[in-house]
């Protein structure tokens, strides 16, 4: 028996704690008691990963030792008011948007009703209805069952959005779903479940956002599942501001047919432990993706992304783009993996991933991998890990910018190509705010 | 602004190259410090700008009174050196506008004045980039990044145009330009010509002061200032090459 057990948190202890401890399932969700149970059998059948996994290497997860994870249930937030959250609203937001407080929806504070053309914008639970058979297909169908917190997630997801655009339809507006995590007397987890299909030529964009309100504690366990249909287009933007005391775990797998079009842009700036998968599957050809993201890790905070890009059809194309900034004794995880296989001729996928060091006790494990089946693609990868340029920071300070402040112009510089791939203009604001704000504490 | 030099010797990875250099700028004087490659005319610069890396092992410089080496390069700025650059830096993702703002507030924030809105800096910036006759797309890119040759050399000017400077010093701000941004250069050194301004161009050739009259020429070889004179010097320079002074001989 390991130590995480005797001290009450592994997987199995979490799950047995969550299907005791929440709210039970309403009648109009009986359909996803098959799906919770496959996600338990999953969990039954995995062990906590460790230092021996190579996915799990160097991003530890000790912290689940040192707190007993309770289920976050819903209810005693309800008394939120707009208030409390309007310093998180993006400035000129029009579109719909799913406001979700420790993983429940809040419908007082959401903002329902702008999509039109068949646009379905709804929540698992929080009684907006009944969720529409096709949707209910389509939940659980991809999400990675050997995936231990996402099979976890599936176990016990009580609320999460969901998005259905229909075929040829273009949602006008971008889309928001915003997660507000508040504080309670004990650790909590929450297990928030997004579904998002884009049919047949449809198109969208979506503004998924984490936030906290105050110094909360909590481990947020976020799974995501993305269908595009062929001829479609998404543009995705992902935004992980929350307290630095939060553990934030996210697996997004998308599912790509043919001739769709994926961008994400992933601004991944907060908590003190944050791992988000990433998994792009090519079904069919003449697809491309292109995912872009930054990661902060400040003293002591832990920022892991894992790619996982698999071509497994001809004609796609793929380009990822991470960059990450450490100070302090931060560290960054960054795994790419880009699969081709060997019917998927012509693939072009280029990956690269650069790091910019504030600190010397800061640490990068980066980590592209191509595993190459094809003979005629075009594939590349480049890591880099750096400081500050001596000659771009001296030419601040002849100019009578102070150091501090020319560190910060050059770290914010170094963020921008990533920020400026960010569609929507108040995001990228708000983003460079945030980023700016958590940089000025290092500084301090 | 006075500015002066004494004995100044300094290294740069263990190797000397200011070798007791002496240099007076009083206030309103535009020098020439010209000299052949590698005789310490950049250094000269960059030791003047606070630049890391190099020692300074003897003699002092002041400006008005003050110890110029004890500073900070940025205190240095908030006094009123300027630095142009023989070879601007790129700052990828560092807006322009942002960079010239932050630039010019920051000093004006050390000198305890009161700081420019939004407003204000953008009608004064127009007016400046008038003045260096440069493209305002200019204004809207990161700082340097992909700009020709001349196009940061007009970037430096509109800085110093922006910040006016009580000393500046432009590093052979001339290389390498074609005669219409050599134009602009000069007459942005031109413009900023005032009874309590000073400049002090580094340049390898005579050409640039054919457009910035200087008040006097120094010639410098080996870390020392060989000869001064007024600008006759300069010409005379360009008829009879370096070799002249320094007893080598130097393909200008």
């Amino acid at each position: 028996m390991n130590t995480a057990e005797q001290t009450g948190t592994d997987l199995i202890s979490v799950l047995h704690q969550g299907q005791r401890l929440l709210t039970p399932l309403p009648a109009a969700l009986d359909w996803l008691i098959p799906l919770r149970e496959r996600g338990a059998q999953g969990v039954a059948a995995m062990r906590l990963p460790g230092r021996k996994d190579e996915a799990w290497r160097y991003t530890s997860l000790a912290f689940l030792e040192q707190a007993e994870y309770r289920p976050l249930i819903e209810g005693p937030f309800d008394a939120l008011q707009l208030d409390d959250v309007d310093e998180m609203l993006l400035n000129g937001h029009e579109g719909d948007r799913l406001v979700f407080v420790n993983g429940y929806l809040a419908p007082a504070l959401s903002a329902l009703g702008g999509a039109s053309g068949g646009v379905v914008v709804s929540a698992l639970a929080g009684g907006l209805g009944e969720v529409p058979a096709s949707l209910r297909a389509r939940l659980g169908e991809i999400a990675e069952q050997q995936h231990p917190f996402s099979a976890l997630n599936t176990a016990l997801m009580s609320d999460g959005a969901l998005i259905h655009v229909p075929r040829g339809v273009a949602s006008e507006k971008p889309i928001e779903i915003l997660h507000v995590s508040v504080g309670t007397e004990q650790t909590g987890i929450c297990h928030p479940r997004h579904l998002i299909v884009l049919e047949e030529d449809a198109r969208a964009e979506i503004i998924e956002r984490y936030c906290s309100l105050g110094d909360a504690v909590y481990f947020n366990n976020v799974s995501i599942e993305v269908s595009l249909g062929a001829g479609s287009e998404l543009v995705h933007s992902r935004s992980q501001e929350e307290s630095q005391n939060a553990q934030h775990l996210s697996d997004l797998q998308v599912r790509l047919g043919e001739r769709s079009r994926y961008r994400l842009v992933l601004a991944s700036l907060g908590g003190a432990w944050s791992r988000s998968d990433v998994r792009v599957t090519f079904e069919g050809e003449g697809a491309e993706a292109e995912l872009d993201g930054l990661m902060l890790a400040r003293d002591k905070q832990l920022n892991d992304v894992h790619l996982d890009i698999r071509h497994e059809v001809p004609h796609c194309s793929s380009r990822e783009t991470f960059k990450g900034i450490l100070d302090g004794k931060g560290r960054v995880v960054f795994d790419g993996r880009i699969l081709v296989a060997q019917d998927a001729q012509k693939t072009d996928a280029q990956l690269s991933n650069d790091n910019l060091m504030l600190s010397r006790s800061a640490e990068v494990d980066t980590k592209p991998q191509l595993e190459i089946f094809a003979d005629d693609v075009k594939c590349s990868h480049g890591t880099t890990v750096g400081e500050l340029d001596g000659d771009m920071l001296f030419y601040l300070r002849s100019r009578g910018i102070p150091q501090v402040q020319a560190t910060q112009m050059l770290c914010q510089g170094f963020a921008q190509e990533v920020l400026d791939r960010l569609p929507s203009e108040a995001l990228r604001a708000r983003t460079g705010k945030v980023l700016a704000e958590r940089l000025n504490q290092t500084a301090a | 602004m006075k500015l002066s030099i004494k004995n100044l010797k300094a290294e740069v990875e263990g190797k000397e190259i200011l070798k007791g250099l002496d240099l007076e700028v009083g206030p309103g004087e535009v020098h020439a410090v010209m000299g052949p490659n590698g005789s310490g005319k950049s250094t000269l610069a960059h030791v003047l700008a606070g630049r890391a890396g190099y020692t300074v092992t003897a003699g002092e410089v002041t400006m008005d009174g003050e110890d110029l080496l004890g500073l900070e390069p940025e205190q240095r700025a908030a006094l009123g050196v300027f630095l142009a650059f023989q070879y601007p830096v790129e700052l990828p993702g560092v807006n322009n506008t942002h960079f010239l703002k932050e630039a010019l507030n920051a000093q004006r924030r050390a000198r305890g004045e009161r700081e420019l809105d939004s407003v204000a800096f953008l009608k004064l910036i127009r007016e400046k980039l008038a003045m260096v006759s440069m493209q305002p797309e200019l204004l809207k890119r990161p700082v340097n990044a992909g700009f020709s040759g001349g196009e940061k050399k007009r970037n430096e000017i509109l800085q110093m145009a922006l910040l006016e400077p009580m000393l500046a010093i432009l590093d052979e701000t001339d290389s390498g330009l074609d005669i219409d941004a050599l134009k602009t250069v000069s007459d942005g050194v031109n413009a900023l010509r005032s009874p309590d301004r000073s400049v002090i161009l580094v340049t390898h050739y005579q050409r640039l002061l054919d457009y910035i009259e200087p008040d006097f020429v120094h010639v410098l070889a080996d870390g020392r200032i060989v000869r001064s004179g007024d600008k006759s010097l300069a010409k005379e320079l360009e008829k009879k090459g370096y070799g002249w002074l320094t007893g080598k001989d130097e393909a200008a």
